[in-house]
Order: structure tokens, then C-alpha cells, then sequence
């Protein structure tokens, strides 16, 4: 690069100036409101609802009551919180190192099991037993008396006495399920699609897009009735010969859908085929198409073809929109609180059980502490796929 | 921790099995029950559970999916708990039996105040009762010395000299969130202005002078409210005076106990109960009385009918309301009225109208609820606000049927 | 690729919608045509609720609907034509309205269909350049920071777009509603009384706001994404022809983006014109409503427990031609591409 260019492109301090200022009154509105939920949900109510933002950060009351955070919590809390960001970013490392009989899953989940242990154990034992520790042995002082109220009760209450940790199962299950099969049955249509040049892969583009744009609310109500009444709708085809032989293989009786875990994936799976196919085909569109045709010449069909040219090259694209799916079944409100009932529900309606709850300031401040909870894993799942999902939209998934 | 989370553990396992032994009907068949979610819902279905094989859901937005649930065959649940408005489209649709038979079976503890009885039938069995009443902040009226207040109009004035001595934020709460507390409120202030909400045929008749009249007086009480009234439900009005932001509100008699909670209330034991105050001179409070109670469905065995009969009677004895006495205004023999339930009983001894519930009050309820807020925010005039909710119920009634 | 391998290999997604969407979507729009009604009969009833201190009954005449023997409801379904569309639409009301002494356009607004659609209007187009704006200026904040620190600044950056919408609305209003520490702030530096929630404009800004900062995010990713494969070599050019930095990127790096600009506006497009959370989250309905949220009240069983289903198909009905309308300029240019294909 000539010495000119070098000098155009080099930016005067006023400009970099204004950008860095922009960039941080950016983040802080980003960040402000879930900070704020974060800090509320760890104050006792008088606290959380005061008028006063400094008693809500230091909660004067909740340090009355139950107590709080010394310098020295604050500060091993900060220490803390630097290494497990810090580590979070090498969880993929991790996962190889643990992944068991090559199954790149079941690496995953045992290194994201373990990261969750260990950042558990470090903030709700080992930090406490210190602090706690050393003030019995020296009596207190200033930096080991508590100066910010916080409590943990509602978290308590929350995950341990409401068991919410059901809700986190299903929010699991409900959420792989929908991810996966969105995933498997997504990159075959679109990478037929995308290799094809027929106008049926174009209309099935459109009609996809407008079934995209179609108000959820429309689609639910359409299910909430068959849903429940299934037994009696399914009856038919379960008493009819053949067929009912085939059907009973399933059940003694056909399903009630509503409650089901299935049935919702189901649901979710196709809400999201439009998004899937779109953001895939387009990715795959980006892969050139001599690849496959090279395989094709030497002797393989279209799916063997598919099977060893396309999926060893996809992955950048496919983990992309996976992570679409899993926002989009994790913070589904309207599908999930309709079709399943209190035994099955997923983690955010759920917490709509707490606002709506005609009761007290304490479950209010319980919904928030369950929030918190709620937007807790994508925090983690934010920092660990990052990379993978700038680098993904960059690979070529958004040239649509 | 680990020790601690531990003897938790094994402090819950303890206290399920002996609670299992309270109760003296042990349930072999899976029941479910579906309810609203408030506190009163809680302890009952805690006591139904210990009878074992129960679920219970508890969910305030019971009212959309107990119709749908209740006609699918089998019906998703067993046990329902309604209010008088919610017990409605369960009868409508003919999904809830009853209950005579296992009445005289498994019911003689029951006073005849809890037979919900249907021309004959008794379809449902109250547990509480529940009702709009006065709650004021005892130490400002003391200081200013303040009468308590009995019509509307006393309490506009009341509210003036509050305002007047500044000692709060907004001198009046109000449960007036559009939708169907607003159209409650009006219901409240139109029958104690002596309206009729209907024609002999069914057609609403609710543009006329007490309509009017019961508007303005919101539009009055609202000067003294919070400007964001139309947000607040009952929650809020009940944390506006457990942060010590009101003096007076017309609060629901099941929020009472929330006043004199150390954990979340500024004002314990400062907040008195008193009736609701009359929309005019020498009328009852303007107010209705609402009941709760429980259904069983149509659609279940009756082996399952029976069995869930007798898991709600264990959730609805004496020992579960000496154990939570404040949580409601119960109806169940071995309830001890207190200070906070002064409020509720001086409203029915004043002759509080029941919540008057009908196939066309559902309807009108929604359309109220959704078009008084225009006159409110002065987007109207309360005539055409009448008007537009009258047209909003009869455009639904005639859909459902109803009206020709 | 044979066509019966095309089949084979998009079966199970086409299965999937054509069952799940566009199965309800046929039977809403027949729904649409038809009204289904409750048959009535009038009973005198003698009920009993509970008083003080013995029991009230009253014997009064009320509407019962007529169960078959059965024991279910009996209901009679009609083919009623555009008569629920008319009652949504009122077209009597919308022309005395415009007519000499009507109300005009505050009269027009009366009418929940129009207030509606207004309002879901302008939030989807009020938001859209902010959200391809702010996207892009981040994009291109993040581009000129300091290697080292973009990746923290992504990572807060994406923080509004991955959290759950209901929370993400909930968490500004907390803010925001009655002494809100925000509204106290505000309270503190005018040193007057405000209710922020008291307000329709009020609610219209906020609600934008969360939809920008929600949204924005996406753009941004996108955009930062795009902003990486810019030609260096037309950059460079651009340079040596004297272009400033205003001209390189009007002229280089936007029309770089443009499909990527297309593309999110596309999504936002479709996204914002289905607003539903925000009226949720926000409690907004006595000030603004959206068409989403209109299908959603006409759904939801009013206190008789009847779904108002007709009204709500047709006012779905409604709501898709909007969106076809509006989508039918990116369509039209997708289906340039393609024939030119």
C-alpha cells in the first residue's frame, strides 16, 4: 500500500473519537436494562422497587436483613467473573479434549456441564466460605464487612422450592429437539433448492417467505382445538384395519397432543422451516456447485454426493442458523405457553405464571430472579459462539 | 452449602410424609386441577396434595384454557376452580356435573352458604368469598383527622385534603387497567348508581344518565390517581400502598393480608379495612360480591368424579383454613374473622349486590373492558364511549347468537 | 438435479408447512366466511351464591344454550360472505366520517381495525430506517475499534437481540413504569411530576425503542459481517481517484451492502408488522394496539367464553394482505433475479 492510501485510510482523531463515544453510549443502552434486571434480582423487595437507584444497588435493606457483599467478595467476584469469560471461550477446546468415543456432542455437553459446575462452586462455595471464613478469624474491618446487600433467597426460591428446574429440562428438551430436527430437515430442502434451478424451488422460496411473515397468533389458535380434542379426532385411524395396526404400534390409544413435548417441537420446527431453508439455501449457495457435480461424475447419487461433499463443508452455515433455531425455540412465548401445560412448560412462560400470579412483591421480584435465569444461558451461549456466528453470516449465509 | 441443601432436602421429605398422613382420604387414581393463581389457590391445592396423585396447575390465565380443557373427552382436568364469572362457560358448555349426589355422600361438613345451587343442581362448591372494598392508611387519617369515608363523594373530598397536606404521592389507588378491571370498576360504580346494565331482550342499555354519571366519578377519582392508572392492576395498587405511595383504594378483600407482610409492606398494621363507599347517598356499597370455589368435570369416569370430590373436600377442611386463616375471606367452618377481614364483612352486611353473572355480562364485561379508556384519557365524550361499548357488545352478541 | 430427487429431498420440510401453516391457513381463511352461533333458550333459573349470613337466591330469566342429548352444545354454522369483514371494517361509519360534519380522521381512528393498523404502520416504517441506521453505524463503529476490544464489544452489542423479546420489553418498562429509577431520573433533572405511562406518544416511543434496540443488533451482525468482504481494490481506487471518506462510503461501501440492507429490512419489515410482544410487554393496550394483537384479543375467550373466531380469521385475513402488500417491492425484485438467472 502507497504512502497516500495509507494516509486517506488512516483516520483523523476526531473521527475515531466520535466512534468510540457512539460505541460506548451504544453499549451502555445495551447492556443497561438486563444489568439492572440482574442487580434487582438480588435484593429483597423493599429494595428492588425502591425509588432511590442507589438503594437498589446497595439495598440497604437486604444488607440489614440478610446481609451482602464485602469488598472482598466484590472483588474475588470480579476476579471470578474475568476467568470464566475468559475460559468460556475455550469450551470448544475443552469439549475436544473430553469428548467421548469421538462423539462431538456428547463432548459439549459433559465440558458445558462442567464449566456450569465449576462457576457454580466458585461463586456459591468458594467464595462465601472464604469471606466467611476470614471474618470469623479476624472479627471484620472494612474490607470484609458487607457493604452491598445481596441475598441469594430468591434464586432459592426460584430453582429450589418452585422446582424450576423442570421447566429447565423441558426448555432443554423442547430446544434440542427443535434444533435438531429444524437442522436436518432444513439443509435438505434448501440444499435441494439451492441446486436446483426449477421454478418450484423458486415459488416454494416465496410461499415460504409469505408463511414466514404470518402472524403466529393466526397459526396457534388454528392448533389450540385439535391439539386437545386429538384421542377423539385420531380415533378413525386407529380402529380402521390395516391402518389401525400400524397406528397401535404407536400406542394402545392415540395421543392427547396438547402437553406433549413432541407436538410442540413439531410446531416450532415448522414455524421456522421458512427462516431454515432461506438462510441455508443461500449458504449453500455460496458453495460451488462443482463440488457435488465432481462427485457425481465419479458414480455417486445425489445424497452420497450430499453426504460426503456438502457436510463436510457446511458447518459454518449450518451451527449459524442452528443458533437462530435455538433463539428462536428457547424464547418462544406464544406457542409454548398455549400448547403445554403446567407439567411440560418451558422456562418463559413459566415465568409469565410469576407476573401474572395475582399475589405479591416477592414473586415479582422471584419472576425477575427467574428471568435472570432464563437469559443467563444465552449469555454463555453468546460468549462461546460468538466467533461462529460472525463468522458464519460472513462465510456467506447472508448473501440471499 | 451441600450439608445445608442437604437437611433441606431431607426437612421436605419429612414434612411430605407426615402430611401425607393428614389427610384422611388416600387417592390410588392420577387427578389434576386447573385454577386461578392466587394465594387462597395455593393453600388449597397444597392440601389437596397431600392426599397424593394429584397435580395441580395454577395459572391466571385459567380462564382462557379451563373451556377448551374441560370439553375435550377425557377432559385434561378434574378438579376446576371458578369464580362466579368463570363458572359460567363451564355451564354453557355443559362440561362440569352435579354435585347432589356426592354432596349427600361425601359432603355434610359443608354449610349451605357453599352450595353454588344451580335451579336445584348443585354445580359448584364455594371455598371464599371475595369483594371490592375501602382499604385507607389508619396513621394519615388520624394525623389529619379524616372521617372515613362513606360515598364517593366524601371520599373525593377526603382525597382533596390529603392532597392538600401532601404526606403521599397520589391520594387514591385504583384497580383501573383497561380490560377487565376497568370495566369492573364500572360495573361497581354504574349498580350503585342504581343502573340496569340490559333491556328485557337482551340489548344493552347502559347509555343513559347513571352510565354517565358513574363515568365522571371515575374520571374524578382518577385526578387523584397515579396518572398511570390505566396500567394499574391490582398488584400495583396493592405495592403503591405496601411502598407507603397511597392513602386510600378500593382493593380486592384477597389483598388484604399482603398490607400487614413484614417481608414486602412499609405500612404493616397501618392499613384499615372498611366497606366500599356507596356511588349515592344511602345506596349499598358500590361494589359486588364475588365467590371461588370448585367444579368437577363432565368428562371423567365417575370413579375419578368421586375420588376427585373427596381430594377437593380434604383441600377445603377446617385444618387448611386454620393454617392459612388470612389468606382469604373463607366460607369454610373454622374460619376466624380478624381486623383484616372487617372490610369484606361490612360490605356484605351493607347489602353488596352478588356479581351479577350471565352469558350477556360476560360479553358486556369484555366490551366495557375494552372501550371506557378512550373517555378516561379524554379522547371522547363519555356518551360516545357508552355508545361504542354498546356497539362492541352488540356486534358480539350478535355473533354468539345471543341477540338477533 | 431429477425432479423426483428434488421431491425426495425437500418432502419432509414442504410436509411440515404445508401441514402446520398452511393447513390453519386455509381453514382461517374459510372461517373468515362462515359465523358459527350458539343456540339460546330463555330459562327461568333459581340460583343460590353465597351471602351473609345465610345464602342468597334470586329466580331471575336467563339465557342457556341448548345441549343435545349428547350433553354438547348445539351450534349453527352460516355462510355469511363479507358480513365480518364489513362489521371489522364498518365501511358506513368510515364514510359518514369523511363526510360533511363527520369526525374525519380522529373519528376514523375510533374504530379498533383502523387505530390498529395506523399504529402498526407507522412502527413498522418509523422503525425501519433507525434499525438499518444504528446497525450500520455500529457495524461501522466496531470496524474502526481496536482489534483487541471488538470482541467484547460484539458480545455486548448482540446482548438485546438473543434475550428472550417478553423479558428484553420487560426489563425497559421496569425502568420506565411509575417511579422507575429512569423516570425518576428524569423527574430529578426537569424537576417536575412525570408518568411516562400516561401517554399514547409515551408508549409509541418507547415501543419503538425497544423494537430499534432489539433489532438493531441483527442489523448490526449482518452489516459487520458484510463489512468484512468490502473489495479492498475498489477501496483503493476510490482513493486514488481522491474520493473522501463520506464519498467511499456512499459510493463503495453501501451499494456493497445493499442486499445485505435489503435483506434485513426484509426480515424487520415482516417481523415489526407482526408486533405482539411490545403490546404485551409494555401493557399498551388502552393507548396503542397492533393487528397482531387485535387476532390475538378476538382469540382470546371473552368472559362468556366465547372465541370471537370469525372476526379474528377475518382480521388474520386482513393482516396477510397488508404484509403481501407490503412485501410485494423485495418480491418483485427477488423475481427480477431470478428470471435474469
Amino acid at each position: 500500500m502507497s504512502q497516500p492510501q495509507a494516509e486517506a485510510l488512516r483516520q483523523p482523531l476526531s473521527l475515531r473519537l466520535t466512534s468510540g463515544v457512539f460505541l460506548v453510549i451504544w453499549m451502555l443502552i445495551a447492556a443497561f436494562p438486563l444489568f439492572w434486571i440482574t442487580v434487582m434480582s438480588f435484593k429483597l423487595p423493599v429494595d428492588s422497587f425502591a425509588a432511590n437507584p442507589l438503594s437498589v444497588i446497595f439495598g440497604p435493606d437486604t444488607r440489614a436483613e440478610v446481609g451482602g457483599l464485602s469488598p472482598l467478595d466484590i472483588v474475588l467476584g470480579i476476579v471470578g467473573i474475568y476467568f470464566a469469560i475468559r475460559f468460556a471461550r475455550h469450551l470448544a477446546a475443552l469439549a475436544r479434549m473430553v469428548s467421548i468415543a469421538g462423539q462431538a456432542w456428547l463432548g459439549w455437553i459433559v465440558a458445558v456441564l462442567i464449566y456450569t459446575i465449576a462457576v457454580l462452586v466458585f461463586f456459591v462455595g468458594i467464595v462465601p466460605a472464604v469471606s466467611a471464613g476470614l471474618r470469623d478469624a479476624l472479627g471484620g474491618g472494612f474490607l470484609l464487612d458487607p457493604i452491598l446487600g445481596a441475598t441469594l433467597t430468591h434464586y432459592y426460591s426460584v430453582w429450589v422450592e418452585n422446582t424450576f428446574y423442570h421447566q429447565f429440562i423441558n426448555s432443554l428438551i423442547v430446544t434440542a429437539g427443535v434444533v435438531l430436527i429444524s437442522l436436518t430437515v432444513g439443509t435438505l430442502a434448501a440444499y435441494a433448492i439451492a441446486r436446483t434451478g426449477s421454478s418450484i424451488a423458486f415459488w416454494l422460496l416465496i410461499a415460504a417467505l409469505i408463511f414466514r411473515a404470518l402472524p403466529h397468533s393466526v397459526l396457534v389458535a388454528g392448533y389450540l382445538p385439535p391439539f386437545v380434542n386429538s384421542r377423539e379426532i385420531l380415533m378413525p385411524l386407529w380402529e380402521s384395519g390395516a391402518v389401525g395396526w400400524f397406528f397401535q404400534l404407536f400406542g394402545d390409544e392415540p395421543p392427547t397432543l396438547y402437553g406433549r413435548h413432541w407436538a410442540v417441537i413439531i410446531v416450532l420446527v415448522s414455524i421456522n422451516q421458512p427462516f431454515t431453508i432461506w438462510m441455508l439455501r443461500s449458504f449453500f449457495m455460496s458453495i460451488p456447485a462443482e463440488l457435488d457435480e465432481a462427485a457425481r461424475v465419479d458414480g455417486c447419487s445425489h445424497f452420497q454426493a450430499f453426504r460426503r461433499v456438502i457436510i463436510p463443508v457446511m458447518w459454518p452455515g449450518v451451527i449459524t442458523t442452528g443458533l437462530f433455531s435455538f433463539l428462536l425455540a428457547y424464547n418462544d412465548y406464544l406457542v409454548t405457553s398455549l400448547l403445554l401445560d403446567a407439567q411440560s412448560q418451558t422456562m418463559v412462560p413459566a415465568i409469565s405464571g410469576y407476573f401474572n400470579r395475582e399475589t405479591t412483591t416477592t414473586d415479582q421480584v422471584e419472576a425477575v430472579a427467574a428471568a435472570v435465569s432464563i437469559i443467563a444461558p444465552l449469555f454463555i451461549l453468546i460468549m462461546v459462539f460468538q466467533r461462529q456466528i460472525v463468522s458464519g453470516l460472513t462465510a456467506g449465509a447472508v448473501k440471499g | 452449602m451441600l450439608r445445608t441443601l442437604l437437611l433441606a432436602s431431607a426437612g421436605t421429605l419429612l414434612t411430605t410424609s407426615a402430611a401425607l398422613a393428614d389427610c384422611a382420604f388416600e387417592n390410588e387414581l392420577p387427578l389434576s386441577s386447573l385454577s386461578a393463581g392466587f394465594e387462597a389457590w395455593y393453600a388449597v391445592t397444597d392440601a389437596m396434595a397431600e392426599c397424593g396423585n394429584f397435580e395441580a396447575e395454577l395459572d391466571q390465565e385459567f380462564r382462557t384454557k379451563q373451556p377448551t380443557g374441560f370439553a375435550a373427552d377425557p377432559s385434561l382436568y378434574h378438579i376446576g376452580g371458578v369464580a362466579n364469572g368463570t363458572l359460567v362457560p363451564l355451564l354453557n358448555d355443559g362440561t362440569i356435573r352435579p354435585l347432589n349426589d356426592l354432596v349427600e355422600q361425601y359432603g355434610q361438613q359443608l354449610t349451605p352458604n357453599q352450595l353454588i345451587t344451580i335451579d336445584g343442581d348443585i354445580m359448584a362448591i364455594a371455598m371464599m368469598v371475595n369483594s371490592q372494598h375501602l382499604m385507607y392508611r389508619q396513621d394519615i387519617f388520624d394525623e389529619l383527622g379524616l372521617e372515613v369515608p362513606t360515598t364517593y363523594d366524601e371520599m373525593l373530598q377526603t382525597a382533596a385534603a390529603i392532597q392538600e397536606a401532601g404526606v403521599v404521592d397520589y391520594p387514591i389507588g385504583g384497580t383501573f387497567r383497561t380490560g377487565w378491571n376497568l370495566a369492573m370498576e364500572f360495573i361497581n360504580m354504574y349498580l350503585g348508581h342504581g343502573g340496569q346494565l340490559f333491556n328485557a331482550d337482551k340489548t344493552p342499555s347502559i347509555n343513559n344518565e347513571a352510565g354517565v354519571a358513574a363515568l365522571e366519578r371515575m374520571r374524578a377519582l382518577t385526578e387523584y390517581m397515579d396518572p398511570e392508572y390505566l396500567g394499574s392492576d391490582s398488584t400495583y395498587v396493592q405495592q403503591q400502598f405496601q411502598q407507603g405511595d397511597i392513602a386510600m383504594a378500593v382493593l380486592w378483600a384477597s389483598r388484604a393480608g399482603a398490607m400487614d407482610d413484614p417481608a414486602e409492606s412499609q405500612v404493616v398494621d397501618l392499613v384499615t379495612m372498611a366497606a366500599a363507599p356507596s356511588a349515592v347517598e344511602g345506596a349499598p356499597p358500590a361494589s359486588t360480591v364475588w365467590w371461588d370455589g370448585i367444579v368437577i368435570a363432565e368428562n371423567i369416569s365417575d370413579e375419578e368424579a368421586a375420588a376427585a370430590f373427596q381430594v377437593a373436600m380434604e383441600g377445603m377442611d377446617a385444618e387448611m383454613v386454620q393454617a392459612n386463616n388470612d389468606a382469604a375471606i373463607w366460607l369454610i367452618d373454622g374460619y376466624e374473622p380478624n381486623r383484616l377481614s372487617e372490610g369484606a364483612i361490612a360490605n356484605l352486611m351493607g347489602g353488596t349486590p352478588p356479581y351479577p353473572a350471565s352469558t350477556e355480562m360476560g360479553l358486556m364485561h369484555t366490551a366495557l373492558g375494552d372501550n371506557l379508556s378512550d373517555f378516561l384519557i379524554g379522547a371522547e365524550s363519555a356518551e360516545q364511549a357508552l355508545a361504542d361499548a354498546e356497539e362492541a357488545y352488540l356486534t358480539a352478541a350478535r355473533e354468539s347468537g345471543l341477540v338477533q | 438435479m431429477k425432479r423426483s430427487t428434488f421431491f425426495a429431498f425437500v418432502a419432509p420440510s414442504v410436509v411440515l408447512m404445508l401441514v402446520f401453516m398452511a393447513a390453519p391457513l386455509v381453514s382461517v381463511l374459510i372461517q373468515s366466511f362462515y359465523l358459527t352461533q350458539n343456540v339460546f333458550e330463555e330459562v327461568t333459573v333459581e340460583s343460590c351464591t353465597p351471602g351473609f349470613p345465610n345464602p342468597v337466591c334470586t329466580e331471575e330469566i336467563q339465557s342457556r344454550r341448548v345441549l343435545d342429548e349428547n350433553g354438547i352444545p348445539v351450534t349453527e354454522t352460516s355462510f355469511v360472505g363479507w358480513e365480518t369483514y364489513r362489521v371489522l371494517l364498518q365501511p358506513e361509519a368510515v364514510a359518514e366520517a369523511f363526510s360533511v360534519g363527520g369526525g374525519g380522521v380522529s373519528a376514523l381512528l375510533d374504530i379498533d381495525f383502523y387505530k390498529a393498523a395506523r399504529f402498526t404502520i407507522t412502527f413498522t416504517l418509523i422503525t425501519l430506517p433507525f434499525v438499518i441506521g444504528v446497525g450500520l453505524l455500529i457495524a461501522l463503529a466496531v470496524n474502526n475499534a481496536i482489534r483487541s476490544l471488538r470482541g467484547p464489544v460484539i458480545f455486548i452489542s448482540l446482548l438485546p437481540f438473543i434475550i428472550t423479546p417478553v423479558i428484553g420489553a420487560l426489563s425497559i418498562r421496569w425502568l420506565f413504569v411509575g417511579d422507575g429509577i429512569l423516570t425518576a431520573a428524569l423527574e430529578g433533572i426537569l424537576n417536575e411530576d412525570i408518568a411516562v405511562f400516561a401517554h399514547g406518544w409515551a408508549f409509541e416511543i418507547l415501543m419503538m425503542f425497544y423494537r430499534v434496540w432489539h433489532v438493531a443488533p441483527f442489523a448490526f451482525v449482518i452489516f459487520y459481517a458484510g463489512l468484512q468482504t468490502v473489495n479492498q481494490d475498489t477501496l483503493e481506487s476510490a482513493i486514488v481517484d481522491g474520493a473522501s471518506r463520506f464519498e467511499r462510503l456512499r459510493y463503495v461501501i453501501i451499494p456493497h451492502l445493499m442486499p445485505l440492507i435489503v435483506f434485513v429490512a426484509l426480515i424487520h419489515l415482516m417481523d415489526a408488522y407482526r408486533a405482539f410482544d411490545e403490546v404485551i410487554g409494555f401493557r399498551s393496550e388502552a393507548h396503542r394496539i397492533t393487528l397482531q394483537w387485535l387476532t390475538f384479543n378476538f382469540l382470546t375467550p371473552d368472559d362468556s367464553g366465547n372465541r370471537a373466531i370469525s372476526r379474528a380469521s377475518a382480521a388474520s385475513m386482513l393482516t396477510m394482505l397488508g404484509i403481501v402488500i407490503l412485501l410485494i417491492p423485495p418480491l418483485w425484485r427477488t423475481w427480477r433475479d431470478h428470471r435474469g438467472r
